[in-house]
């Protein structure tokens, strides 16, 4: 397995290159890139600066491990209004073009979000028409689209016997899941979710969760790896069970407040522990 | 046993086992002189919601579309859904099939459709129908903001369907309103020339994509 973790860590006054640097140094092999998040990866960077983007990736040593975004909270393709939908297929669309782009097979998408206003029923339909074509254009690319297990924040296919029907009714090779270990909360177990969706997983999140706290608190109910409720060893054994030998993508939510970047070394260790099976 | 069924019900029942098998399984259409039973005219660029189209063929069959009505028989029901600008075509066809004693469900998609377009909707209703469109009303004006999602249909039966949202209030100057959101009229009944006009300022025909099972019931009750 390789590791990587989000550009999304990195602060704004490094800048790209100087993150890079700390990433390589920190010891993992490869950065994800969150379309719409930093300065340097908007939807408006054109396509000659995304190959520059993947030059400066590779010289710092490194590769794209996928592609992300956060803008699907904002422009959900569940959304009621036809104009928003269009736009977030038009975001989907992009992170395809641009993992092409920057030599990477994955993209990440939040692919429903149900509210108050907009029901489960009107949002499962939604998504499951929404990414058939989108599969279809992701396969042309040589990509996969990952349907990101944000259980809590969805309130969207809460189990993983829901998510795996979901992925059938969507039924496209080019359509998986982007399986996120911390997202799961109590109401699972990230294990059972690695094992009942295998191959389907098309990248894996790590961070670890404080089960207790849930999300009505208002403390995060995330933590740095090894702290949280996570088991681990299931985690990794599972991993090995379904062959998943892909890429560990770190995406840590709680930031340390003091030498951002010794997290960068921390989790970089934890990761290497995951991997080696030393828990 | 007993077993309930309307009478409406068991016609349309009736009709349907005497229709060949053939065409029951999409084989042949039926005759073209024959008088259609219920059409779902897509508008098109002119509908706001395709999804609209997609739950009314859900329930009626995607045998019951159509794009076109210039050289067919006026049906007995026709359902326009998310409709936002009504071209003449369209308003002939629906007063052709009014004309007939025939009932039109003209579901308004004007909430996802710019001012100017709503405009001209809101014209076309007043002049053609007497039936008065006010500019589209958001009901979740904040997020985060609780609200009862809810349109309540008093006719033919009571149901509570989810709102879209976004609904056009209605007022006619002979009709009914059949269901109300918030206050607002959304859902109006009247008679014009032989046939019965229904005008829905909330659209239903997601809430049949979505599979809710009273917005089925009423449009079966209504047609």
């Amino acid at each position: 397995m390789k590791k990587a973790i989000g550009d999304n860590m990195i602060s704004k006054e490094w800048g790209f290159g100087r993150g890079l640097e700390l990433i390589k140094r920190a010891g993992y092999d490869g950065v994800e890139l969150w379309l719409g998040d930093m300065p340097w990866f908007q939807m408006s960077t054109s396509d000659a600066d995304v190959r520059e983007l993947r030059r400066t990736v590779e010289s710092a040593g490194l590769v794209v491990s996928n592609v992300s975004t956060g803008l699907h909270w904002g422009s959900p393709l569940s959304a009621r209004d036809p104009a928003v939908r269009a736009r977030a297929a038009r975001i989907v669309e992009r992170q395809i073009e641009t993992a092409a782009l920057l030599g990477t097979d994955a993209v990440l998408v939040v692919a429903g979000l149900v509210t108050e206003e907009v029901p489960y029923n009107e949002v499962y339909q939604r998504c499951v028409e929404a990414l058939k074509p989108l599969g279809d254009t992701a396969k042309r690319a040589g990509v996969r689209i990952g349907c990101e297990n944000c259980n809590a924040e969805q309130r969207f296919l809460m189990s993983p016997r829901e998510f795996w029907q979901f992925l059938n009714d969507v039924n496209h090779p080019a359509v998986g899941i982007h399986l996120d270990v911390g997202n799961i909360h109590d109401n699972g177990f990230a294990e059972q979710w690695i094992e009942m969706h295998g191959p389907r997983i098309t990248r894996i999140h790590v961070k670890d969760v404080l089960r207790h706290r849930g999300r009505c608190g208002d403390q995060s109910v995330y933590t740095n790896l090894l702290l949280g409720d996570n088991n681990w060893p299931a985690i990794r054994a599972a991993l090995t069970k379904v062959g998943y030998d892909g890429w560990l993508v770190a995406e840590m939510e709680a930031r340390y407040h003091y030498a951002p970047d010794q997290q960068f070394f921390d989790t970089a260790q934890a990761l290497d522990r995951l991997i080696t099976g030393r828990l | 046993m007993t077993i309930s069924v309307t009478r409406r019900r068991f016609l349309e029942c009736a009709a349907a086992a005497a229709v060949p098998m053939r065409w029951r399984l999409g084989g042949l259409p039926p005759p073209a002189t024959a008088r259609l039973d219920k059409v779902i005219l897509d508008l098109g660029v002119n509908c706001s919601l395709r999804e609209s189209v997609s739950g009314y063929a859900a329930v009626l069959g995607a045998a019951a579309l159509r794009t076109d009505m210039s050289s067919k028989q006026p049906p007995r029901v026709l359902i326009v859904p998310a409709a936002v600008e009504l071209p003449p075509p369209v308003v002939g066809a629906i007063t052709t099939c009014l004309d007939a004693g025939g009932l039109v469900i003209l579901e308004s998609g004007a909430g996802y459709a710019s001012a100017v377009k709503v405009s001209r909707q809101r014209t076309v209703l007043r002049e053609t129908f007497d039936v008065h469109v006010e500019p589209p009303v958001n009901l979740w004006p904040r997020s985060g903001e609780s609200a009862i999602p809810y349109v309540d249909f008093t006719w033919p039966l009571r149901a509570k369907i989810r709102d879209f949202s976004r609904v056009v209030p209605l007022t006619g100057g002979a009709g009914e309103i059949i269901a109300c959101v918030n206050g607002f009229g959304v859902g109006l009944k009247c008679r014009f020339r032989r046939g019965n006009l229904i005008v829905l300022g909330s659209p239903i025909g997601p809430a049949l994509w979505a599979g809710d099972d009273q917005a089925l019931q009423w449009l079966l009750a209504a047609c």
